[in-house]
C-alpha cells in the first residue's frame, strides 16, 4: 500500500507527532552513545577532551538533526530520495576531485563547522533511492533481468567512487547494504545465489593461480592476505594492530580489568583505539560481560527496527527502516569482526560509539528518517 | 500464471438479467487479486525477513562466541618468528654433592633495536651512548637511521640497565627475555663446570651452549627437557674444593710455582671429591683460549686433567707393588742399588749422587733409590710392566666426565726398551696427568681395584677390575705410610690421619726437546690417607716449585709438593668427617710435636 491510498487524517500531525516517535529507539539509541562517552572518556585517561566533549556535542546535534527529520512527513522524503542520491552522487565525485586528503585517502569536504564525509551520507541516499525504487516499481516486475539492472546500477556507481577515495570498507558496505536491500525487496534469489556463486569461485581462482605463472594478485597482496588469515606471522607489521587488538580483549577476560584500567588502550600500544578499535578498549575493561552487553544494545536497535518495519503497511517506509537497520548491522557486524580478528582489517567504524563527527550525525539523521516512516505509517 | 479474467463472461450476463452494474463484479474481483497480491507479496516479504533475521541471529552468534573465545583466552605477547620459537633455553642447574648451587641460571634481558619504529633515533642512540659507555653514539646513529628492521644492542643488560633503557621510553627499544647462565661461586671449581655460551639466539630465548667441561659434557643431558629441572649433582663438595683451592694458590704464591693441580678422590667411589688447577679463571667471563704463548700454560687449561707430566718417584710404588703381587720380592727382600748400574749405555744415578747400598724392598721405596726401583723393574720385564700400568689406567685417557679429559692422553715412549721400563719405573719417560695418578693410587688404597674417576655422585663403592690382592695393596700402603714416618716425605706427616704417599721431583724435559732443565721440576707427591682404612686419594702438584727459606733453593717435592699436601690435608679431613686417631706409638710424638 503506498501512501497515496491511506488517509492522511489518522497521521498525527503538529506536535502531537512527537508523543508518537519510537521512543524506545530513542532511549537505546542514547544508551549506545554514552557507552561511547564512556570509553572516549576512559581512552583520553581520564579527560573530556579531546573526544568525548565533542562526541557529545555532536551527538545533541545529531538527536536534534533526528527529531526535525522525524517531524517532516516519510512521503517527503520519498519525493527527496532521488534528489538526495544524485546530490550525494555529485557530492562525492567532487571529492573525488577538490577534497581535501585525510589519512592517506580523499573523503572530506570542509564545510568550516563539519567535515562531511560524502561517502557516508551516501549509504542513507542508496538505501532511500533504493526504498523508493521498489515502492514504485510494479511488483511483478521485481525479478525482471532489466528491472534488476537498474538497482545493481544505483549500488555499483558510488561504489565504484569511494573504491577510488580509496575506502575499501565503505565500499563493501554500500554493496553489501545495497544487495541486502534487494534480497529484502524481493528480488529472485537465483541472482544472489549467481553472486555468491560466482564470487566464490573468483576467491578460489585467484587462489589457485598463487605460484603459478598467471598469478592474479601480486605476491605482496597474497601476504596480506596470508596475515589476515595468521596475524600472528607479522605481529610487529601488517598483523601489529589485530595482535594488539586480541591482546586487548584477551587481557580483558571475562570480567574486564576495570574501567580506566585497560592498558593496551592506555598506553598506546592500540592503534586507532578512539575510533575503529575502541571496541577493544571496552572489551578490555568491561570484559567478556561489557562487550556482550553492547552487543544485546544493538540486537534491540535493530530488533526495534525490524518491528516497526513489519508494523508499518507502507512500502516504502518498511523497506526504508529494514535498510537503515541493516546498514546499522553491518556497520557493528563488520567492525567487530575486524576487531576480533575475524575479518580484514577495513576501516569500519563501531556505528555511535567510535570518535567520528560526519558517521555520527549521517547515522542519526538515518534514524529520523525511521522514527518519521513510524509516526507517518498508515493506521 | 493463470489469472482470473476480472470480467467473467458468465457472471456479467447473469448480472445483467438480475439489472446489477457488472462494473461492480470488475471492481470487486480486482479488489480481491489486489488482495491476492498483497498476499503474496507479504507472504515473500516476511519469508525474506525470517532469512534475514536467521543471518543477522547468526552474526550475532559468531561475533558473541568470538567475544567469549577472546575472553577465555590467555593474553600473551605475541611471538616474533625469528627462529626463535623452538629454541629451548632451560638448562639443568649443577649442584655440589650436597645440593648446593654450582651453576644456575638467571633471568636478563637483551635489548634490541627495531629502528622503523622509533621516534626519535638521535635521543635514543645519546641516551643509550650514556647508559652503556662501550657503544658507541656515532655507530648506534647510523644503525637506527639505516635500513635494517632489526638489530641487537645488547646482548645481556642487567634489570638496572633495562630500567634506565625503559626510561628512555623508546618504542623502538625492546628487551627480550634472556636466561643467562651463573656460576654465583665466582672461581670455585671453575675447571670443573668450565663454561657456557650462546648457541642460537632469538628475540624471546637463547640457547645455552656449553663450551667447555662438564657443561660441554654433558650438554645434551643438561639441556634434555625430560630431566624436568632436576639438577645435575656432582661429586665435587663445595667446602673441600673451597679450601682446597685456597691452600693450593696459597702454595702456588709461597712456592713460587707457576701452576698448581690437586685431585682428591673417594678411593671406593672413583668420585672427585675436589679437582683444582691453577692458574684459574671465572666462569662467568671465561677467557678466551691465548693466541700467544703456550695453551699450557693460560688459566683455562687445566692442568689436573689434561696436563700429562712425568711424575717422577711417585711411580716407584707401582714397580714395588707389581714385584710383591708376582711374589717376586717381599717388602724385607733385599734389593741391591748399588753403582754402577748401566741400562742400554746410559747409567742411572741416584738423587744428590747418593749410595744407598744394599736396600730391603721397603727401604727402597722409603728413600727413593733410583737404582733399587730399576733392578726390581728389569726383574719384572718389559711386557708384565705394560700390562700392569695399562690395568691401573695409565695408558689411556681417563673417560671423566669433562671434555678436557680427552686431551690428557698419557705420553709412552715410542719404542719401549729395557732403559725405558728402568726409567719409567721411576717416573720418567711416561708423562700422565696428576688425575691418572690419583686414580693409580685410589686402586691401591681400596685393596687393589681398578677404579674410574667420575664427577658425578655416586651412591655405590666401584667393584672395577682386580689388578693386585688385598695382601700386596695393603703391603703398599704400609710402604706408603712408611715414606711419610721415616722416609722423604717426613713433612707430610699430618696427626691422627696416618697419611701415606709418596713424593716425586721429575726434572723438566725442554720444550723443544733436548734433555731436561738443571732448575725446573714438576714436584708431586700422591698419597693415600688414612692408611689404617684409606678413603682417599690425594695428588699434589706444582709446577717449578722453589723453596727458598734455606741457604740455597730447594726444589724437591719434600720440600714443596709435601708440605702443601700436609696443610691440605689437615685442612680438610675434617670436613670430609674423618675423626683423628692416634695410631700406637705415636702419641707421645704427637704430645711432644704440640708441645714444642
Amino acid at each position: 500500500m503506498s501512501y497515496l491510498e491511506y488517509t492522511v487524517k489518522s497521521v498525527p500531525s503538529g506536535w502531537r507527532k512527537v508523543l508518537y516517535l519510537n521512543w524506545p529507539l530513542v532511549l537505546l539509541l542514547s544508551a549506545v552513545a554514552c557507552v561511547g562517552f564512556l570509553m572516549l572518556y576512559s581512552v583520553a585517561g581520564g579527560t573530556f577532551q579531546p573526544w568525548a566533549e565533542p562526541q557529545m556535542r555532536r551527538y545533541v546535534l545529531g538527536l536534534a538533526a533526528m527529531f526535525m527529520v522525524a517531524m517532516v512527513p516519510i512521503w517527503f522524503w520519498r519525493n527527496m530520495a532521488l534528489l538526495a542520491y544524485l546530490g550525494t552522487f555529485a557530492l562525492l565525485i567532487f571529492v573525488e576531485f577538490f577534497g581535501s586528503v585525510g589519512m592517506g585517502a580523499q573523503r572530506w569536504i570542509d564545510l568550516g563547522f563539519i567535515r562531511l564525509q560524502p561517502s557516508e551520507l551516501m549509504k542513507i541516499a542508496m538505501i532511500m533511492l533504493l526504498a523508493a525504487y521498489y515502492d514504485w516499481l510494479p511488483l511483478r516486475k521485481t525479478s525482471h533481468p532489466f528491472w534488476v539492472l537498474v538497482p545493481v546500477l544505483i549500488i555499483l556507481a558510488p561504489t565504484a567512487f569511494v573504491l577510488i577515495q580509496p575506502d575499501l570498507g565503505t565500499a563493501l558496505l554500500l554493496v553489501m547494504a545495497g544487495g541486502l536491500l534487494m534480497f529484502v525487496a524481493g528480488v529472485h534469489w537465483a541472482y544472489f545465489a549467481t553472486v555468491i556463486a560466482a564470487g566464490v569461485g573468483g576467491i578460489y581462482t585467484v587462489f589457485l593461480s598463487r605460484g603459478t605463472e598467471w598469478q592474479l594478485l601480486k605476491d605482496y597482496q597474497f601476504r596480506r592476505i596470508d596475515t589476515f588469515l595468521d596475524p600472528s606471522s607479522d605481529p610487529l607489521g601488517a598483523g601489529y594492530h589485530i595482535t594488539q587488538a586480541k591482546i586487548a580483549m584477551g587481557s580483558g577476560g571475562w570480567t574486564g580489568k576495570g574501567f580506566m584500567q585497560g592498558t593496551q588502550s592506555r598506553l598506546n600500544f592500540l592503534p586507532e583505539k578512539h575510533t575503529d578499535f575502541i571496541f577493544n578498549t571496552l572489551a578490555e575493561e568491561f570484559g567478556f560481560i561489557g562487550g556482550v552487553s553492547l552487543l544485546i544494545l544493538y540486537v534491540l536497535v535493530l530488533l526495534f527496527c525490524i518491528f516497526s518495519a513489519l508494523q508499518n503497511r507502507d512500502r516504502f517506509s518498511s523497506l526504508l527502516t529494514l535498510g537503515i537497520g541493516l546498514t546499522f548491522f553491518l556497520f557493528f557486524a563488520v567492525n567487530m569482526s575486524m576487531v576480533m580478528g575475524l575479518a580484514p582489517v577495513v576501516g569500519v567504524p563501531l556505528p555511535l560509539v567510535s570518535y567520528g563527527g560526519s558517521a555520527m550525525l549521517v547515522l542519526m539523521v538515518a534514524f529520523g528518517l525511521v522514527q518519521s516512516a513510524h509516526i507517518h505509517r498508515p493506521r | 500464471m493463470i489469472r482470473t479474467p476480472l470480467r467473467p463472461l458468465a457472471r456479467i450476463l447473469e448480472a445483467r438479467e438480475r439489472g446489477e452494474n457488472p462494473d461492480a463484479i470488475e471492481r470487486e474481483n480486482l479488489r480481491l487479486r489486489h488482495e491476492e497480491m498483497r498476499d503474496r507479496l507479504r507472504q515473500r516479504a516476511e519469508s525474506r525477513l525470517l532469512v534475514m533475521a536467521v543471518m543477522f541471529f547468526c552474526g550475532f552468534l559468531v561475533v558473541g562466541a568470538r567475544m567469549g573465545v577472546l575472553a577465555a583466552s590467555e593474553a600473551s605477547e605475541p611471538r616474533a618468528y625469528a627462529g626463535g620459537a623452538s629454541i629451548r633455553a632451560s638448562r639443568s642447574d649443577i649442584v655440589d654433592r650436597q645440593g648446593r648451587l654450582l651453576a644456575t641460571n638467571m633471568s636478563t634481558h637483551s635489548l634490541y633495536a627495531h629502528p622503523h619504529q622509533m621516534i626519535d633515533p638521535t635521543r635514543a642512540a645519546r641516551e643509550l651512548a650514556q647508559i652503556f659507555p662501550d657503544l658507541k653514539e656515532a655507530d648506534l646513529i647510523e644503525d637506527f637511521t639505516g635500513k635494517r628492521k632489526f638489530l641487537w644492542v645488547k646482548r645481556k643488560i642487567s634489570p638496572e640497565q633495562m630500567q634506565q633503557v625503559h626510561d628512555i621510553g623508546e618504542p623502538g627499544l625492546l628487551f627480550g627475555p634472556r636466561e643467562m647462565r651463573l656460576y654465583p661461586n665466582g672461581r670455585l671449581a671453575a675447571h670443573v663446570l668450565g663454561g657456557a655460551r650462546f648457541g642460537r639466539e632469538g628475540v624471546n630465548a637463547a640457547e645455552l651452549v656449553g663450551t667447555a667441561g662438564i657443561e660441554k659434557h654433558l650438554d645434551e643431558l643438561l639441556r634434555d627437557p625430560a630431566r624436568g629441572g632436576a639438577p645435575l649433582e656432582l661429586s665435587i663438595d663445595l667446602s673441600v674444593q673451597a679450601v682446597a683451592e685456597e691452600v693450593m694458590e696459597g702454595g702456588m704464591k709461597l712456592l713460587n710455582a707457576k701452576g698448581a693441580a690437586s685431585v682428591l678422590m673417594d678411593v671406593h667411589t672413583g668420585e672427585i671429591i675436589s679437582i683444582v688447577s691453577l692458574p684459574d679463571f671465572d666462569p662467568n667471563d671465561r677467557p678466551r683460549p691465548p693466541v700467544t704463548g703456550r695453551q699450557s700454560d693460560s688459566p683455562i687449561f687445566n692442568r689436573a686433567v689434561q696436563g700429562v707430566y712425568e711424575l717422577g718417584s711417585t711411580f716407584k710404588i707401582f714397580a714395588a707393588a707389581q714385584a710383591m703381587e708376582l711374589g717376586l720380592a717381599a717388602p724385607e727382600t733385599m734389593i741391591d742399588a748399588n753403582p754402577p748400574f748401566v741400562v742400554g749405555g746410559h747409567r742411572i744415578g741416584e738423587f744428590h749422587n747418593k749410595n744407598y747400598g744394599d736396600l730391603t724392598l721397603e727401604e727402597v721405596i722409603i728413600n727413593s733409590s733410583n737404582r733399587g726401583t730399576g733392578r726390581v723393574a728389569l726383574q719384572i720385564g718389559k711386557e708384565r710392566q705394560q700390562q700392569f700400568l695399562r690395568s691401573l689406567g695409565l695408558f689411556d685417557p681417563v673417560p671423566l666426565e669433562m671434555v678436557e679429559a680427552r686431551g690428557g692422553q698419557p705420553l709412552l715412549p715410542r719404542d719401549w726398551t729395557d732403559l725405558s721400563t728402568v726409567t719409567i719405573s721411576y717416573g720418567h719417560g711416561l708423562s700422565t696427568t696428576p688425575l691418572h695418578l690419583a686414580a693409580a693410587y685410589a686402586a691401591l688404597g681400596n685393596g687393589g681395584r681398578a677404579v674410574r674417576p667420575t664427577l658425578l655422585r655416586q651412591s655405590a663403592p666401584q667393584q672395577g677390575a682386580r689388578v693386585m690382592s688385598e695382601r700386596t695393596a695393603r703391603n703398599a700402603l704400609d710402604m706408603l705410610r712408611k715414606v711419610v714416618t721415616e722416609g722423604t716425605a717426613s713433612m707430610g706427616d699430618v696427626p691422627g690421619y696416618s697419611v701415606g704417599g709418596k713424593t716425586g721431583t721429575a726434572d723438566k724435559p725442554k720444550e723443544n726437546g733436548g734433555g731436561y732443565y738443571e732448575d725446573k721440576v714438576i714436584a708431586t707427591f700422591a698419597s693415600v690417607f688414612p692408611t689404617n682404612n684409606p678413603r682417599y686419594a690425594l695428588v699434589v702438584t706444582l709446577d717449578e716449585p722453589v723453596e727458598t727459606s734455606g741457604s740455597e733453593p730447594r726444589r724437591t717435592a719434600g720440600w714443596t709438593a709435601v708440605p702443601v699436601a700436609s696443610t691440605l690435608i689437615s685442612r680438610i679431613a675434617p670436613l670430609l668427617g674423618l675423626r683423628p686417631e692416634v695410631e700406637q706409638g705415636q702419641a707421645e710424638r704427637v704430645l711432644r710435636v704440640s708441645s714444642q
